[in-house]
């Protein structure tokens, strides 16, 4: 049995090998172990290279992940049939949403077949996202490496590290500044969107744009702090989406239509996240890879419970793309008596995502999807 | 295609290369991708006497001290986080201008800080020290420091020695436990 620390290899003799990854699981946060096959400039090279609890078979299944438990992952690697282009397999565990770090996992520890093991010293860790090891080819054979760095932003950092979800230019070059439309040196670290500039197109800078982040936030009323979620003010975050395909739909938490981001429709609500003081509010994600699949997404809120008295809410959409400046719109007009705010439209204009603000006010989702000629039919439903 | 290194293997230089009278020995690794303490290896070079001592502080050449009295040996600088391609650290030797009672040079590379950061040779992404003939270009030789040196954090990686007139060359790749300033003491510094 050999024993690695962080930094140290061993080769893998057997052309097939089991990776077992087993861990102290922590209460009320979810830690998900994943394999990325990678390329030789260490990135995967599409979706189909990447093992985890929601494909648990690739590579002509010489990946595959055959346990997925709390406290237990396991991997069945045959190595003799993966293909040249495939260097590497790197080993991640990830904790969901960044709800803990490391440091709260006492115990972290994979082996490689019977003859290595490496316990990751995960004391004093603030990362949310971890490689634990790789298993890469040396020499005609493998050889596995524990690894044990990461990232304290979680997996959106490290599957930029893999080249998920991200463009291929941001590893080795800094960002090119984003384009705002032929005025480069125009402050643009953030950008709002009122009445007097109701749109911005942001073109596409390389491959494609990477996750693109849509967030609700408001001021919930006044007894209990902003961040407690107060009774009397709750708003909803969703969207309508309208598909190249044709594909209609609605991603909200009303019907628990929370969408997906590796599949139809490519939008996904991320649920609340309260973990974090900045990071509060209801969070959409659209999945920028697939920009090209998308015709238009219309970002609402609506108010589930209270009064709709949209002012008090002083609620704001911010859109985060990366490399792009942030995107803020306020809802800071009279909403009336109505319950929904049609917020912004993002419409793919030739590949670039033109953003316009809307800010106007529906009885309902059939009310809004009428206004904006979406042609779906509605039905009442409950959370 | 450069010699592939065997821990205490030596070979005659001129033997090797009648040529090689000045040698560049180059260190590279990879900027830090994940989050933490960027690595920041350095390269260092002893003039040493035949007992295998440096004669005084000015045989210590390293990134506070970049160029022997005589100009033998030239350290180029500091790089403290391995970004750009190809060598980060080159360290110019001209065998020629090498002092009479200077008997070896031993060149080191050792990890800054790296008890506090934690940190090791295969921590670090595509480290190597390598010697090259400074007038051809030609690779030497190499050490892949993350694959064979990947626990160490301080290692003596070559020496270049006089015997019977002639420089020659040996592959130490021993690793030291306790950084520079153990390495430097090792060689007769005082720190």
């Amino acid at each position: 049995m050999i024993a690695l620390v962080p930094g140290g290899n061993a080769p893998v003799t057997s052309g097939q090998v089991y990776v077992k990854i087993d861990y102290t699981p922590v209460p009320n946060a979810d830690i998900d172990v994943s394999g990325f096959a990678l390329g030789a400039a260490g990135k995967v090279r599409g979706d189909g290279d990447m093992c985890f609890y929601g494909q648990t078979r690739v590579l002509d299944s010489a990946i595959q992940m055959t346990e997925s438990s709390a406290g237990l992952a396991v991997f069945v690697l045959d190595l003799s049939r993966l293909e040249s282009g495939i260097d590497k397999v790197a080993l991640t565990a990830t904790i969901h949403e960044n709800k803990a770090s490391f440091d709260r996992v006492s115990r972290l520890s994979v082996s490689v077949g019977d003859d290595i093991v490496a316990d990751i010293p995960t004391t004093g860790m603030q990362e949310t996202a971890l490689i634990l090891g790789e298993i890469y080819r040396r020499a005609e054979g493998w050889k596995f490496r524990c690894v044990a760095q990461g990232f304290a932003g979680g997996l959106e950092p490290l599957a930029e590290h893999f080249g998920v979800e991200v463009a291929a230019s941001a590893a080795s070059t800094p960002p090119p500044p984003p384009p705002p439309q032929g005025k480069p040196s125009v402050n643009l670290s953030k950008v709002t969107l009122d009445k007097s500039r109701s749109s911005i197109s942001l073109a596409k800078s390389t491959a494609d744009f990477g996750e693109i982040k849509v967030n609700l936030n408001w001021h919930r009323g006044t007894s209990g702090g902003f961040f407690s979620r107060n009774r009397a003010i709750d708003l909803d975050v969703g969207c309508l989406f309208e598909l190249k395909n044709g594909s209609k739909g609605v991603v909200q938490a009303l019907g628990n239509a929370f969408g997906d981001l590796a599949y139809e429709p490519y939008i996904q609500l991320m649920g609340d996240d309260r973990t974090g003081s900045i990071d509060g509010g209801e969070w959409l994600h659209i999945n920028g890879h697939k920009w090209s699949e998308i015709r238009r997404v219309l970002v609402y809120a609506f108010i589930y419970e209270g009064a709709p008295d949209w002012k008090q809410t002083d609620g704001v959409i911010t859109i985060h793309m990366p490399d792009q400046p942030d995107i803020e719109v306020r809802l800071n007009e009279e909403g009336g008596r109505y319950g929904m705010c049609a917020i912004a439209m993002l419409e793919n204009d030739n590949g670039a995502v033109k953003i316009t603000r809307l800010v106007d006010f529906h009885k309902g989702h059939s009310y809004m999807d009428k206004a904006y000629g979406w042609g779906m039919r509605w039905s009442a439903g409950s959370k | 295609m450069a010699l592939s290194l065997q821990k205490g293997g030596n070979l005659s230089l001129s033997k090797t290369d009648p040529s090689l009278t000045k040698i560049l020995v180059g260190l590279g690794w990879d900027p830090r991708a994940t989050d933490g303490t960027e690595f920041d290896l350095d390269a260092s070079a002893f003039l040493l006497n035949a007992a295998g001592k440096v004669r005084g502080e000015a045989d210590f050449i390293f990134y506070n001290q970049l160029r022997s009295v005589e100009g033998a040996v030239e350290h180029t600088g500091d790089n403290r986080t391995g970004e750009g391609d190809g060598d980060d650290e080159v360290i110019k030797v001209d065998l020629s201008l090498v002092p009479a009672d200077i008997d070896r040079i031993a060149f080191t590379v050792t990890i800054h800080d790296a008890e506090a950061r934690k940190q090791n040779f295969g921590q670090v992404s595509n480290s190597f020290i390598r010697v090259v003939n400074e007038i051809s270009g030609a690779e030497i030789v190499r050490y892949d420091l993350a694959e064979d040196a990947s626990t160490e954090t301080a290692m003596i990686f070559a020496e270049l020695y006089r015997h019977n007139g002639e420089w020659k060359f040996r592959a130490v790749g021993q690793g030291y436990a306790g950084g520079l300033k153990a390495l430097a003491n090792g060689y007769g510094m005082n720190f």
